[in-house]
């Protein structure tokens, strides 16, 4: 029994972070934004949540579309000064949101209780509610919505929008060249992955209960790096199995670290081992466990026939 | 309420002599290798340990910390560079690869220094005398950081104008491929700034971990000032670095007193350079480079 309801927290945590991995794939998997502050975001949707849920008596579910038009709306700040620049410059600026808002919500008390943190009251709730139905319930409302955010994705970077991402990602002079605003769609595309990043941050506060400052260490967005590129860049499946084995792999270094003694703590040596993971991978994998899938259009069907007849 | 002003500049002089000290490599290699370092930060953090280990474990003399920490960051540099961008620039990575790489390896150094020495903040144990020059309260270790940070601002100046190594260095970071044409030995060069520019780190780390406390994430609290003032001075500049280090250190200070003045948290100081390196990205995003570009 503990077994089991031990392992229904973890379907919940893949559950959160694919999400937020997800939106993270659109940013730089698909249209090549290097954004490194993903925890900024995912804070904003966390403490939006939780400050709706603790002081309005609104419904959830408005509380979390709250939560994702905040991130939307930082994020869309955040990309005003960076997006027209280099891809450098918007690393820097995003890394930088995210130390500025943990700050912010660590120094005043008067948002969400600085250090000592906020506690959020359960979405859905009955009395009498055990453990198990609890994760149950939880396990339901983040699954609906990775599943949804899953096939909106699908359809989306699989549309003519999503073509014209990926022309920006591989040529942005070519794109802005065939008449596609590069910087307008680089903000659309910011501001949607931050508004997904701010669900995941939503659902995250409705679980836990209680969210503190932190919670939201830069190693967050480190994490959401890994599973994106170990699974594959601009590969919606391979995010969400790089999500699993991420989180999986995290788990099972906190479950060493109970019964196994190690001259070296687990936890510090799964994010070293992560760090030097990921250094390979970008050298001899950077396509990721599975590969970007060629796009299917008529006129990509086209060329291949023209190609095979002129060969013969 | 009576704000001692010749303490706040005094003070900012302290802080732009730390940031410039920081962001020297920061920003050379920046322009070298166009793209920015973020295992920076770590490169800080260990020479702080460094100095730790040779103060407090080894029990030596506190000069041979300064010693420790810009060999040890150096070495680090190099090896960093070797072993990890060029490698992966060799196969072939852009910019974003080399940022998250950069990312990575700063996990690799910091979570290695904090298994080593553990995650709880600690200090160097060691009480710098202070007196008193006039209304300036001053102490020795603080006079040893502006005296450093001058010291280097000379031998950057003659090194970048008068030797050949120097002038490689911003030939390349200029134009990369006129200087391969010139003959320059681009590798050698490049290489010889991700040491040197380590081991400067080493150095700010080291003071910082004197003037504060160490703890593993030293580095990163550090990380943004030090790229306000590299995004400030602009890529690749080291009198724009120079300008910029004081100029945001003195925008600290100011900041401080002013948001005491109003009743705010002075946690806020970290702000004060992002709303910086937000205003530069926005009305002047080349920074202040071409200020002191002589063409």
């Amino acid at each position: 029994m503990g077994l089991f309801v031990y392992s229904l927290d973890i379907i919940v945590f893949i559950g959160i972070f694919a999400i937020v991995a997800l939106s993270l794939n659109l940013e730089y998997g698909f249209t090549g934004l290097g954004n490194f502050g993903k925890v900024a975001f995912f804070l904003a949707g966390a403490y939006t949540y939780a400050i709706l849920m603790e002081r309005t008596g609104i419904p959830f579910y408005l509380a979390l579309i709250m939560a994702m038009l905040v991130s939307a709306g930082i994020g869309y700040l955040v990309s005003l000064p960076a997006l027209r620049l280099r891809e450098d410059y918007l690393a820097i600026v995003t890394l930088a949101i995210g130390e500025v808002l943990r700050l912010v919500v660590k120094t005043e008390d008067s948002i969400a209780h600085g250090v000592w943190g906020i506690t959020v009251p359960p979405a859905i709730h009955w009395s009498g509610m055990s453990v198990l139905e609890m994760r149950m319930v939880n396990i339901g409302l983040v699954y609906f919505c990775l599943i949804l955010c899953f096939i909106f994705f699908q359809l989306m970077t699989r549309s003519p929008y999503g073509r014209v991402l990926r022309a920006i990602r591989e040529d942005e002079v070519a794109a802005e060249a065939l008449g596609k605003n590069r910087v307008k769609y680089k903000a659309q595309v910011f501001m949607l992955g931050s508004a997904l990043a701010g669900l995941g941050g939503g659902l995250y506060a409705q679980y836990m209960q209680y969210i503190n400052p932190y919670m939201f260490l830069p190693m967050v967005t480190f994490t959401v790096w890994i599973m994106v590129i170990v699974g594959g860049p601009a590969n919606n499946w391979g995010v969400l199995l790089g999500a699993g084995l991420v989180i999986l792999f995290e788990r099972g270094a906190r479950i060493i670290k109970d019964y196994l003694l190690l001259p070296i703590d687990p936890i510090n040596l799964q994010y070293i081992l992560f760090g030097v993971l990921v250094i390979f991978l970008l050298a001899y994998r950077p396509q990721g466990l599975l590969k970007e899938r060629q796009l299917e259009t008529k006129a990509i069907e086209g060329v291949q026939k023209w190609k095979n007849r002129s060969s013969e | 309420m009576g704000v001692n002003w010749a303490q706040v500049l005094f003070n900012s002089a302290v802080t732009g002599s730390l940031y410039l000290i920081a962001a020297v490599g920061l920003t050379l290699t920046y322009g070298l290798s166009g793209f920015p370092n973020f295992a920076y930060a770590e490169f800080m953090t260990l020479g702080a340990y460094m100095g730790y280990f040779v103060v407090r474990q080894l029990g030596f003399d506190v000069y041979f910390a300064f010693i420790a920490a810009f060999l040890a960051c150096g070495i680090l540099g190099a090896l960093a560079y070797r072993g990890v961008f060029r490698f992966l620039a060799n196969r072939g990575a852009n910019k974003i690869h080399l940022m998250v790489g950069s990312i990575a390896l700063g996990f690799v150094i910091r979570y290695i220094i904090g298994d080593i020495w553990g995650w709880p903040a600690t200090t160097f144990g060691i009480r710098w005398p202070g007196f008193d020059i006039g209304p300036l309260r001053v102490t020795d270790l603080w006079l040893a950081l502006i005296f450093t940070a001058l010291v280097l601002a000379v031998i950057m100046h003659l090194l970048l104008t008068r030797t050949k190594t120097g002038k490689a260095i911003r030939g390349i970071s200029s134009n990369p491929e006129l200087a391969l044409a010139s003959g320059i030995n681009i590798e050698r060069v490049t290489l010889v700034t991700w040491a040197g520019g380590a081991a400067l780190a080493g150095i700010a780390g080291l003071f910082w971990g004197a003037i504060a406390s160490l703890s593993p994430l030293l580095g990163w609290a550090m990380i943004l000032p030090v790229f306000a003032v590299t995004i400030l001075g602009g890529i690749g500049s080291f009198y724009g670095v120079l300008a910029a280090a004081f100029i945001i250190g003195l925008a600290e200070n100011i900041g401080v007193v002013a948001l005491t003045q109003l009743g705010l948290s002075t946690e806020y100081r970290m702000a004060i350079a992002f709303i910086i390196l937000i205003v530069t990205l926005i009305l002047r995003p080349q920074g202040l480079a071409k200020a002191f570009r002589r063409t």
